[in-house]
């Protein structure tokens, strides 16, 4: 973040002259900056020969069909967007990924968030009906931490032990289940017996990466208590020396710390914004959105201003603020050129 | 002819009657729609579970049913004997002034938000308890055994001793012996704990029988609980022995029954459809209770009946799940389809327990001498 600080600035301002509105995002920045900013900004109104540009009266209905983990997320940005312009009504349906695809190909929205990527058949089946390919975007990352209390001297597991410790299917393979701690080397003498397991709840993004990624498809274990929210299993684990739980990463408080999680063989990665973003941790995924925009065309001015609100510095505070990880400033970078 | 300010005025109030029953009636029957609005709601939305045709769903909802039930089994075992008992104690023995004390407290008790319980046994006690599992388990065997002590005790005791420490007054004098029982049971545990040959009971439990213990369980939430539901079933229990027609009571004293003989002989049988209805109340309640059960259970779904693990109950899978249900799909209607039986459950309770308390009141007016 620091080698390029002078790229929020210049986004600010970016934004600014489409958003009529000012950024929130300006309180955090000192105060001579937010003046300087302001004034630039003035000028910067004042010399727009276009006012249609800049002015704010943006309306319709934005539409978007796909993911369910992505709902929240989807929903805080929307929200964020109709404070700026109150014209503009949502109109989101979050039925699950699989349904994104279906809706684009149909022509019935222009936008399908989804929490993985496209097939290349679902790719193939848009462009052979439209003539050209959906634009895809990386709005944020979705990561999981497997936590145990502060005191708890287990450092890594792998993700085969993860499948034998919560799932009571083991699809991915291992033979026999962990449920005591003393079957760790680490923890052979304390914390003493089973392994107390906390995690999300059913219809959660994060039960459902879990299962995909760490169960292999499996079913989760009976006695697995669940919580409505990442922090709450988080102060659960924080507050018993026996327990093991996972969250989502934004909620890590000191009271637990995070394992390091090894694919197979490999070294073990613990959960760092850095290992996230490079894809290096293997519980993170990226969460795309998907855009029909035909070659020569630009998007209607609402779902315009929706993508660059997700891809400014404060739509990837939000993303933070619902739990999932913000983009690299690379990532953002490249995807600013090819999304105008 | 001008009508005379007597008529005009019986006229007037007349109209305000009219009025009044109007509202009154109106109010009735919209509660009525109301509920029933919401019964033909929740049916109209499981309908579409006949086209989505899993037969998994039920095989889902029976270990949240199974959780409900035990949580409420929990509850009443701990909030009924209390309750009971303190009904007894206080609508028969308690002196006046101390009654007129205790019931507005026990109704103050009733007015804390379950998020607040629920907050509290949760994120406090059961971590805690955790931690003293031993102190706390000898404290449920050991405070009833040493009010019975002191029950004995007191018998033996002078006469004069015997005026200085009224029965009247049992309920406040008790206190300072019961915190040091407290003191003491705290303080003799972890000497007992290293007689174990594990050094510490939930190894010992763990190793013998293999018992396990959750930090959120049915023996949290049951005291929780039962903690929220004591002053309903207290207060319904109290009127309804309260209400037993002292003629009766003092017929049977003049011929001789002590007050104990009454209590059991005259009060107890007479206002028993009282006391089950103030049982069934409260089941009402534990059955519905939903933030308690939510943060004080763990909330996994397992088929156990031991005091010392999880459960799922209804009400708390719906308050989680349902936010998050993407609406249609089935997941949604399942909640919805739990949400009904919650709802027919809670109603059969309640109108049982209504119609047992309205047949207690006819009888007591015809034991009054009404006809």
């Amino acid at each position: 973040m620091n080698e390029d600080g002078s790229l929020p600035i210049y986004k600010h301002i970016h934004s600014d002259i489409h958003g009529a509105m000012g950024n929130p995002g300006n309180i955090q920045a000192p105060l001579h900056r937010a003046r300087a900013l302001f004034i630039r900004l003035l000028l910067a109104v004042l010399l727009t020969s276009s006012p249609g540009a800049w002015a704010g009266n943006i309306e319709g209905t934005l539409g978007a069909v796909g993911s369910d983990t992505m709902a929240g997320l989807m929903l805080r940005w929307g929200e964020a967007l109709v404070t700026r312009h109150p014209d503009v009504r949502l109109q989101f349906q979050a039925s699950g990924s699989a349904s994104a695809p279906p809706a684009l190909l149909a022509g019935t929205t222009r936008l399908g968030p989804m929490s993985r990527r496209m097939t290349a058949e679902e790719h193939q089946a848009f462009e052979k009906r439209y003539g050209y390919p959906l634009l895809e975007l990386k709005v944020a990352l979705d990561a999981l931490v497997v936590a145990v209390h502060r005191h708890n001297p287990l450092r890594q597991l792998n993700l085969a032990q993860l499948d034998a410790i919560f799932s009571s299917t083991r699809a991915c393979g291992e033979q026999a289940p962990l449920r005591r701690w003393q079957a760790f080397p680490a923890t052979l003498d304390w914390p003493y017996g089973k392994i107390a397991l906390h995690g999300r709840n059913l219809a959660s993004g994060t039960y459902g990466l879990f299962r995909q990624r760490v169960l292999c498809g499996g079913e989760f274990r009976r006695d697995i208590s669940e919580y409505p929210g990442s922090s709450a299993v988080i102060a659960a684990v924080g507050e018993s020396p026996g327990a093991m739980g996972y969250a989502a990463y934004n909620h890590l408080t000191p009271m637990v710390h995070p394992l390091g999680i090894a694919e197979q063989d490999s070294q073990a990665v613990l959960p760092t914004e850095e290992a996230i973003q490079s894809g290096r941790y293997p519980l993170s995924r990226f969460l795309y959105l998907y855009v029909n925009l035909p070659p020569n065309e630009t998007l209607p001015a609402a779902e315009r201003a929706f993508i660059e609100l997700i891809l400014s510095d404060e739509g990837q505070r939000i993303a933070r603020a619902a739990g999932f990880v913000p983009l690299s400033a690379p990532t953002l970078k490249a995807q600013e050129l090819s999304g105008d | 002819m001008t009508p005379s300010p007597d008529t005009l005025n019986q006229r007037l109030r007349l109209a305000r009657d009219r009025l009044a029953t109007g509202l009154i009636t109106a109010g009735g029957i919209g509660v009525l729609l109301a509920v029933l609005a919401i019964a033909v709601f929740l049916l109209w939305e499981t309908l579409p579970l006949l086209r989505l045709g899993d037969t998994l769903a039920l095989a889902k909802l029976t270990p949240l049913a199974w959780g409900t039930l035990k949580a409420a089994f929990y509850a009443l075992l701990f909030a009924v004997p209390l309750a009971l008992g303190a009904a007894m104690y206080s609508a028969l023995f308690m002196s006046t002034r101390l009654r007129h004390r205790l019931k507005p407290t026990l109704e103050m008790m009733e007015a804390i938000p379950g998020v607040v319980v629920g907050f509290i046994a949760g994120l406090i006690i059961a971590p805690w308890v955790e931690r003293h599992l031993a102190g706390t388990l000898l404290l449920v065997i050991g405070l009833p055994l040493s009010a019975l002590l002191v029950g004995v005790a007191w018998h033996h005791l002078g006469t004069r001793l015997q005026r200085t420490l009224p029965l009247s007054w049992a309920g406040l004098w008790l206190v300072p012996w019961f915190v040091l029982m407290i003191v003491l049971i705290f303080w003799v545990t972890p000497q007992l704990e290293q007689y174990l040959p594990e050094g510490d009971l939930r190894r010992f439990l763990d190793k013998q029988w293999g018992i396990d213990y959750a930090t959120r369980n049915a023996m949290i939430v049951g005291v929780a609980m039962g903690f929220a539901v004591i002053p309903s079933i207290y207060a319904l229990a109290e009127d309804a022995l309260a209400d037993v027609p002292k003629s009766l009571l003092e017929g049977a004293q003049a011929l001789g029954a002590t007050r104990w003989q009454a209590l059991w002989k005259v009060a107890l049988p007479t206002a028993g459809p009282g006391l089950f209805s103030a049982v069934m109340i409260g089941a009402g309640r534990a059955v519905g209770e939903t933030m308690i059960v939510l943060m004080a259970s763990g909330n996994t779904a397992l088929f156990s009946a031991s005091p010392f693990e999880g459960m799922r109950s209804i009400s708390a899978a719906i308050a989680i799940e349902l936010p998050e249900a993407a609406p249609d799909s089935l997941t949604y209607h399942l909640l919805i389809l739990a949400a009904l039986a919650l709802f027919v459950f809670t109603f059969l309770v309640n109108t049982l327990a209504e119609a047992v308390r309205q047949r207690l009141r006819r009888r007591y007016r015809r034991l009054e001498g009404h006809p």
